[in-house]
């Protein structure tokens, strides 16, 4: 069993649940990995047992390219957790990865919750985030053992119009 | 159209609910019992009477056999589920199908939490320093764990495809506030203007406070039995007309990978509910749509046809959810204003109001004399309300409904 801290939690991955342990053994090395049915080669998030196109159980690991676009994002000002207290203001983006957009059916893809970060690895400033803007992974080493997976702005011209949140 | 369900075979036949808090100063066992007594005494029912009984927690009540002893109640059926948010209409639907089996006759539904002083649903204290693991390994470490945080992106994304705008979902606030302040029992019972919302702090953008439900400590049952039986009993019955339970998206995660992500689960409850009550919603005089957040009454009354999608910021903004409007919303208050249940009393609510009964400031409301007049401190009486119809939110995945009438 996998024990790590992070921001003050404690996170536990059992030794049976080889799908999140698969996902941060890639993080540490790099890597932004989703599972590939081996059947029907179609790409799935998040992790599961089964294909949830084909049902097939078999499946492996494949890396992805770790660029997206926001597809959806929040600010949060009060913090749940108490290890969250110092981040307020912090971003929490839905990021829609390049791979297998509008697959299989119109208004699907495979999209990650992260938050997003600056170069400082610190939360990005609301003014600079939208909906629509570039992003790419970057892996933050939170402890000797544990990686996590965040994104960051890229210096890429996005391919639809910018929506920024306004409170009007 | 007449669906495969049951229509007009069973009833509503009591209801009950404790005092809505924020420190009860009681177990969990304590208020459920007097929540099915409260409910028992107003069908008229004694403790021989009652022979199953349903509830739901999400590991913070208690349990149908503790209460029962308290109550003196023998069962031929019980199940303690687990389940927040769209549990009560899919009970229903259990309990009439539990009864429809010959398992039992009589069945009580209840909800007992202390949401404020023990077990907080907005995620702050103990649960937000519990173990992560399983999938959540992949939300919580990202601080998008309480309920506010989870369905933020599909609030957010449906300003940006249809331009809804924070003024109009205040606007459920402002109209369930109105319906609280002639509410006696209502935890919240000032009104709000959409200015109080917008100048309210942040939870999480799009979300300011006033978006947000109350947390609060409160216990409620509702009693379901046949048609027949409940010609017999105190109250005049109110009929299940259709019933949906607990209708999932075809991709249940909080990734949101199944899109439209503004297409919530309601879109697939609605032509069940619909079609097993044979109406339409048109023919709805009153709804409940839960208001974890002022954006999920707006989604579940989008979803389920009241109006177009998209059109959800229009709709609740125009005047048609207030009472005295065409068809008012959470008359009670709602979870914004009365107390959060987990959705029990926007059920309870729309009982009372289908028998004429809602408790109110009216001098004679007791006997169902109303005046209907809703200037503040005054009635809260939906006039002539034949048909009601309560939309419950689970997640944006998961929606149940309950269409009743008199």
């Amino acid at each position: 069993m996998a024990e790590y801290q992070y921001k003050g939690m404690e996170i536990i991955v059992p030794d049976n649940d080889r799908e999140h342990q698969g996902y941060f053994e890639a993080a540490r090395e790099r890597r932004l990995v989703v599972q590939r049915c081996s059947d029907c080669g179609k790409l799935r998030w998040e992790p599961g047992t089964a294909c949830p196109w084909c049902t097939s159980l078999t499946w492996e690991w494949h890396q992805v390219s770790g660029k997206g676009t926001i597809y959806s994002y929040q600010i949060v000002t009060h913090p749940i957790q108490p290890g969250f207290s110092d981040w307020v203001p912090y971003p929490v983006v839905l990021v829609e990865l390049d791979e297998q957009r509008g697959e299989p059916t119109e208004d699907e893809a495979l999209r990650i919750v992260a938050n997003l970060l600056d170069d400082q690895n610190e939360p990005e400033k609301e003014e600079n985030v939208a909906i629509g803007k570039r992003v790419e992974v970057v892996f933050v080493d939170a402890s000797e053992d544990f990686t996590i997976p965040q994104f960051r702005l890229l210096d890429e011209t996005p391919g639809a119009p910018l929506w920024q949140f306004q409170a009007t | 159209m007449n669906g495969p369900g049951l229509k007009d075979k069973y009833c509503i036949v009591g209801v009950g609910e404790t005092e809505y808090s924020k420190n009860s100063g009681r177990t969990t066992q304590a208020m459920a019992v007097g929540a099915v007594r409260g409910a028992m005494n107003d069908a008229g029912l004694k403790p021989g009477d009652i022979d199953g009984m349903l509830s739901y927690h999400s590991g913070d009540s208690t349990t149908s056999l503790a209460v029962t002893t308290d109550l003196g109640v023998r069962l031929n059926f019980y199940m303690d589920c687990s389940g927040g948010g769209s549990s009560t209409e899919a009970l229903v639907g259990l309990a009439m199908g539990a009864i429809e089996a010959g398992m039992c006759h009589t069945v009580a539904i209840f909800r007992s939490m202390n949401g404020y002083s023990q077990f907080r649903y907005g995620g702050t204290g103990a649960r937000a320093r519990a173990p992560v693991t399983g999938n959540a390994v992949l939300r919580i470490p990202y601080g998008f764990m309480s309920p506010a945080q989870s369905f933020a992106f599909t609030f957010m994304r449906h300003m940006m495809e249809y331009g809804t705008t924070s003024s109009q979902v205040a606007h459920a606030r402002v109209a369930h506030s109105k319906h609280a302040s002639q509410n006696p029992k209502a935890l919240l019972k000032k009104r709000f203007t959409v200015q109080d919302v917008l100048n309210s702090r942040w939870i999480t953008k799009p979300l300011h406070l006033l978006d947000c439900c109350l947390e609060t400590d409160n216990a409620t049952c509702i009693i379901v039995t046949s048609v027949e039986r409940a010609r017999n009993l105190q109250q005049r019955p109110v009929f299940i007309m259709g019933v949906a339970g607990r209708v999932s998206k075809p991709r249940a995660d909080m990734h949101y990978v199944h899109g439209p992500i503004t297409r919530v689960a309601g879109y697939y409850a609605a032509p069940i509910v619909f079609g097993n009550a044979g109406i339409e919603p048109k023919d709805v005089d009153l709804t409940g749509s839960y208001d974890a957040f002022t954006f999920t009454t707006m989604l579940m009354l989008e979803s389920y046809g009241f109006c177009q999608m998209g059109e959800g910021g229009d709709y609740v903004s125009g005047g048609i959810i207030e009472l005295g409007g065409k068809r008012p919303n959470n008359t009670s208050g709602g979870q914004l204003c009365e107390g959060y249940t987990h959705g029990m009393n926007l059920v309870i609510e729309n009982v009372r109001q289908l028998r004429g009964l809602a408790d109110d400031y009216c001098p004679q409301w007791q006997a169902g004399v109303h005046t209907y007049d809703y200037s503040e401190g005054h009635c809260r009486q939906v006039k002539d309300a034949e048909i009601s119809m309560n939309l419950g939110w689970g997640t944006p995945a998961t929606s149940s409904a309950l269409i009743l009438r008199r």
